[in-house]
C-alpha cells in the first residue's frame, strides 16, 4: 500500500481547484487594488531577508502578482521562486518581477516525488495561499514545505482567521472556496508538519473593496525542525 | 323705490368726502370692483340702475371667486363692499370655522376677522368676541340664512348682541343703514357680514339687501371653497412631514444631517424624500429620492417607496438590488407615477461607498482637501418605468469626506438648468469648504441650500449630508465559523482574546456568556458557516450571523426553549440588543455601555 507519494499525503485526496485559478486570471490588477497597505505582509518578507544572507534561495508560493512580496526578496538579493497556480497572475508577476523566476504550477505538484522538482530554498513565504485548499488538503501542503526547505529554513505563513473548509465566498466580484483555522487550531496544524513557531501577530485587515469582509490575519513565523 | 344703489349723488359724495373716503378712481392700491352708479365723477351719463348694479355684482362676485384662502376671500368681499356699497363692513367667524360637509356642533364663538371702513370712527369698538346666547336672536337669525336690515323685527337684538350696545346706541339708529347678512356656506353657518352706510349717505334700498345677500353668498361659498383648499394643502403637508424620518440616527463612523424645504406655494406639495438606515457592520444606507409631480398622490407615493426601499435596505441587498425590487414593488402598486432614487451605502470600516442611481442627480462628494467631485455614478432609469438595469459603483469614501444628496429642487430653476446648478451646488461646497476645514456639516447644508433656504421656491428641496469619519480596522473583528458542536466555545475564546486586546477585561465575562448563548442558538440553525463580529466604538457591540431565516423572539423565551432562554439572557444583560432579517439569513446583535475608564 506505501508508496512515496502516501507519505506526502495526497493519496486519497482527489484534487480540485475548478475556478480557483479562473477567479485569480479574472481578477488581474484588481487583486492588488482590493488588498492594498500589505504591512503585516511586508515586515513578514523583511524578517526573510534579515535572517538569510544574500543569495539564498526563497520560494514564494502562491506568488500572485509579484507585489509586494516576490519583488522585495528579489530587490534584497535573495534568488527568488514564484509558484502560482493562475496563468494571469504568472504572466503579470513575470511583468512586475523580472528579476524573479516564476512557474504556474499546484503545490500539490511540488510534493515529494511530484512532477515538479524545484530544488531546496533557506526560506518559504506562503502569504494568503494555504487557505485556497480545502483543509484535507492543508497539512500535505505543509509537509511540502517542510520538505522544500533546508533543515533549520524559515517559513513565513499567513492564513484569514476562520473555522471553514472549503467554504464559498465572495472576491472582488468573483468567488472562490476558502478554508480556515482559528489560532490555536492553526498553531496546532502548523507545529505537527514539523515547524517552530518563533512569532505571532495577528490583526484586523480591511481590503478595500465593498464585498470582501475585514478579516482577522495571522503572520506566523516558523523554522523547520529536522524531523 | 328708488333706482340708486349706493352713494345719494348729491349729499353723499360731500359727506363721503369730508370723511376722508377716497374715490375709488383715485385709490392708490388696487381697487374693488366698478363702483354702483352714480358713485363716480366722470360718469358720463347716469347709466341703467338695474344694469349697472348686475354689472357691480359681476365684478364684486368674480374679485370674491378669485381669493384662494380665508383672508384673500374676505379682504376681496370688503374691497367691493367698501367703498362701492357701504362705508363699513364687519365680518365675523364663527371659531373654528367648520369645513365641508363634515357634521360638526355650532361653534360657541363668533370672532371678528375682517374690518373695512372708509372712516376710523365709524365703528371706534366692535368686540372681537361674540358669544352668541343659543336660541337667542343672532344664532336665530344666523340660522334663519336671509340679510335684514338694522329695522327689521328683532334686528336691534340681534345686532346689539353681536356688535355691543355702544355702537347701535348711536343716534340716529342705524335703521336702514345697516344690512345685517349671515354666511351660509353648503352646510353650515360660517358667520355674518354687516355693512353699514354714514349718516351722510342713503339708506340702503331693498334691492340693496338683494346685492348684499349676493355678496354673501358668494363670500360663503368662498370661504367653503378656501377651507377645503386649506384643508388639503395641511393634509398633504402634514403626510408628507410624517413620512419624511422625524430624526437622523447617530450611526458610530458617519455623521448626518438633513434639510427638507416644502415648496412656496403652499398648495404645492412635492414627492421628495430622504433616509439614513443603519444596517449591520455599522454600515448606513443612504437614500434620496424625488416622485415626480405635485400632488397628494405624489405624497402618498413617495410613503410608500420610503418604506419599501427601508424593508429591502434592511435585507442587506446590495444597492442595485434595492432599486430593482424597488422599481418590481412600483409597478405593483399600479402607479403611473415615477421616481428618480438614490441608494448609497457606507462602510465605514472598509471605507468604501457602493451607489446605485435610478434616474437621480449625481450626488457630490466633497474631499477632505476640500475639492468636491461630482459622483459619475450611472443614472440609470427611474423607478417605475420597468426598464431594470441598475448597476452598483463601488467610490473609496476617506474619512473626512462628505457627501451630499439633493433633489431637482436644489439645483433647478426657471433661471438655469440642471448642470448649471450643480455646478453652482458645487462652487458653493468649495467656497464653504475654504473658510472652514472641514467645515461644520450645518454650515455646509446652509450653504448648499444657499439663497433658497429664504427666497422662492418652485420646487421642493431635500438634501442629506453624511460626513464619513470611518471606523479603524483594529476596532473590529470577524470571523466565519463552520457550525459545529464546538463553535460556542471556539466563539467564546475569540471573544476573550478579542476584549483583552481592546482593554475591556471588566467586559469580557459578561460578553462571553451572551456570544456563546447566541452562538450556540445560531449553530443549531445555521448549515453554513456563522460569522461572529466584534465591534468596539463608543459602544461594545457583538454581532452574529447565520443563515437561517428563523429570527428569535422574546415571546419563544420559555424555560423550556434553549433559544429563547439564551436571548432572556442577552436581554437582561445587554443595554440593546435585536434581530434582523437580512437576504441571506439573520443577524443578532446585542450592545453594551464601554467601562467609564475606557470611554472616551
Amino acid at each position: 500500500m506505501s508508496s512515496p507519494a502516501d507519505d506526502s499525503g495526497y493519496a486519497h485526496l482527489r484534487l480540485d481547484r475548478a475556478g480557483q485559478a479562473a477567479a485569480f486570471d479574472a481578477l488581474g490588477d484588481r487583486y492588488d487594488e482590493a488588498f492594498p497597505h500589505k504591512e503585516g505582509q511586508v515586515a513578514a518578507a523583511e524578517w526573510l531577508i534579515r535572517s538569510l544572507p544574500t543569495g539564498s534561495r526563497a520560494l514564494d508560493l502562491g506568488s500572485g502578482t509579484g507585489i509586494p512580496t516576490a519583488l522585495q526578496l528579489a530587490e534584497a538579493g535573495l534568488k527568488v521562486v514564484g509558484v502560482d497556480l493562475s496563468d494571469g497572475m504568472v504572466a503579470l508577476a513575470r511583468r512586475n518581477v523580472p528579476a524573479a523566476e516564476f512557474r504556474q504550477a499546484d503545490i500539490a505538484d511540488l510534493r515529494p516525488g511530484g512532477p515538479l522538482d524545484l530544488g531546496r530554498f533557506e526560506a518559504v513565504a506562503a502569504f494568503f495561499s494555504l487557505l485556497m485548499l480545502p483543509r484535507a488538503e492543508i497539512p500535505p501542503a505543509l509537509r511540502t514545505i517542510h520538505h522544500l526547505l533546508v533543515p533549520g529554513g524559515l517559513f513565513a505563513l499567513s492564513m484569514v482567521e476562520a473555522d471553514v473548509d472549503d467554504f464559498s465566498i465572495p472576491f472582488v466580484g468573483e468567488s472562490i472556496r476558502v478554508s480556515g483555522y482559528l489560532r490555536d487550531e492553526l498553531r496546532e496544524v502548523v507545529e505537527t508538519a514539523g515547524f517552530e513557531i518563533v512569532d505571532e501577530s495577528s490583526f484586523t485587515y480591511a481590503p478595500a473593496s465593498a464585498d470582501i469582509q475585514p478579516e482577522v490575519q495571522i503572520f506566523l513565523r516558523c523554522r523547520r525542525r529536522h524531523a | 323705490m328708488t333706482k340708486r344703489l349706493g352713494t345719494g349723488k348729491r349729499t353723499g359724495r360731500k359727506a363721503a368726502g369730508a370723511q376722508g373716503r377716497a374715490t375709488p378712481a383715485r385709490r392708490p392700491t388696487r381697487s374693488g370692483p366698478a363702483s354702483v352708479p352714480g358713485d363716480r365723477a366722470d360718469e358720463p351719463r347716469p347709466a341703467e340702475p338695474q344694469t349697472d348694479r348686475l354689472r357691480y355684482l359681476d365684478a364684486a362676485t368674480r374679485s370674491i371667486a378669485r381669493g384662494m384662502d380665508l383672508d384673500e376671500t374676505l379682504s376681496e368681499l370688503c374691497r367691493a363692499a367698501v367703498p362701492a356699497f357701504a362705508d363699513t363692513a364687519l365680518v365675523h367667524l364663527y371659531d373654528p370655522l367648520p369645513v365641508g360637509d363634515e357634521t360638526t356642533p355650532v361653534p360657541g364663538v363668533l370672532r371678528l376677522h375682517t374690518t373695512r371702513q372708509t372712516s376710523p370712527q365709524a365703528l371706534p369698538s366692535a368686540a372681537e368676541a361674540v358669544h352668541p346666547a343659543v336660541g337667542g336672536p343672532l344664532a336665530t337669525r344666523l340660522r334663519d340664512g336671509r340679510p335684514v336690515f338694522g329695522d327689521a323685527p328683532n334686528a336691534a337684538a340681534t345686532v346689539t348682541e353681536l356688535l355691543g350696545p355702544a355702537n347701535v346706541g348711536t343716534t340716529p339708529p342705524p335703521g336702514r343703514r345697516l344690512i345685517l347678512a349671515p354666511l351660509h356656506g353648503r352646510s353650515h353657518v360660517l358667520g355674518s357680514v354687516v355693512l353699514l352706510r354714514g349718516a351722510g349717505r342713503p339708506v340702503f334700498t331693498d334691492d340693496d339687501l338683494l346685492v348684499a345677500s349676493q355678496l354673501a353668498t358668494h363670500t360663503a361659498l368662498g370661504i367653503d371653497k378656501a377651507m377645503l383648499y386649506a384643508r388639503e394643502a395641511s393634509v398633504a403637508d402634514t403626510l408628507q412631514r410624517t413620512m419624511l424620518p422625524p430624526s437622523l440616527p447617530e450611526p458610530p463612523g458617519v455623521r448626518l444631517a438633513s434639510r427638507y424645504l416644502p415648496a412656496s406655494r403652499t398648495a404645492q406639495v412635492g414627492g421628495d424624500w430622504y433616509d439614513t438606515i443603519p444596517l449591520p457592520g455599522n454600515r448606513v444606507a443612504l437614500v434620496i429620492g424625488d416622485v415626480m409631480g405635485h400632488s397628494m398622490t405624489s405624497a402618498a407615493i413617495m410613503g410608500q417607496l420610503r418604506t419599501t426601499v427601508q424593508t429591502l435596505a434592511l435585507l442587506d441587498l446590495p444597492p442595485d438590488e434595492v432599486l430593482h425590487h424597488l422599481d418590481e414593488q412600483a409597478e405593483r402598486l399600479g402607479t403611473e407615477h415615477t421616481a428618480t432614487c438614490l441608494y448609497a451605502l457606507y462602510d465605514p470600516v472598509l471605507q468604501r461607498l457602493l451607489v446605485s442611481n435610478a434616474g437621480h442627480l449625481p450626488p457630490v462628494l466633497l474631499r477632505p482637501d476640500g475639492t468636491g467631485e461630482i459622483l459619475s455614478v450611472p443614472p440609470g432609469p427611474p423607478i417605475g418605468v420597468g426598464g431594470g438595469g441598475f448597476e452598483s459603483t463601488e467610490i473609496h469614501a476617506p474619512a473626512g469626506a462628505t457627501l451630499l444628496l439633493y433633489t431637482d429642487g436644489l439645483v433647478e430653476s426657471r433661471d438655469s438648468d440642471v448642470l448649471t446648478g450643480v455646478e453652482n451646488l458645487r462652487a458653493r461646497l468649495r467656497t464653504a469648504a475654504a473658510q472652514a476645514a472641514p467645515p461644520a456639516l450645518e454650515t455646509l447644508c446652509d450653504a448648499a441650500l444657499g439663497a433658497l433656504g429664504t427666497g422662492d421656491r418652485d420646487d421642493d428641496v431635500a438634501l442629506l449630508a453624511a460626513r464619513f469619519e470611518g471606523i479603524l480596522p483594529e476596532t473590529v473583528a470577524y470571523w466565519y465559523m463552520a457550525p459545529r458542536p464546538q463553535t460556542a466555545g471556539q466563539a467564546r475564546r475569540l471573544t476573550r482574546r478579542t476584549l483583552h486586546r481592546w482593554g475591556l477585561d471588566s467586559l469580557i465575562e459578561t460578553t462571553e456568556l451572551m456570544v456563546s448563548e447566541v452562538v450556540a442558538n445560531a449553530v443549531r440553525f445555521a448549515s453554513r458557516p456563522i460569522t461572529l463580529r466584534l465591534l468596539c466604538t463608543d459602544v461594545l457591540r457583538c454581532e452574529v450571523g447565520d443563515d437561517s431565516p428563523v429570527v428569535p423572539r422574546m415571546r419563544h423565551a420559555r424555560l423550556s426553549d434553549e433559544g429563547g432562554r439564551g436571548l432572556f439572557l442577552v436581554d437582561q444583560l445587554s443595554e440593546r440588543w435585536g434581530a434582523t432579517r437580512l437576504s441571506t439569513g439573520k443577524v443578532v446583535w446585542f450592545e453594551q455601555s464601554l467601562p467609564d475608564d475606557v470611554a472616551h
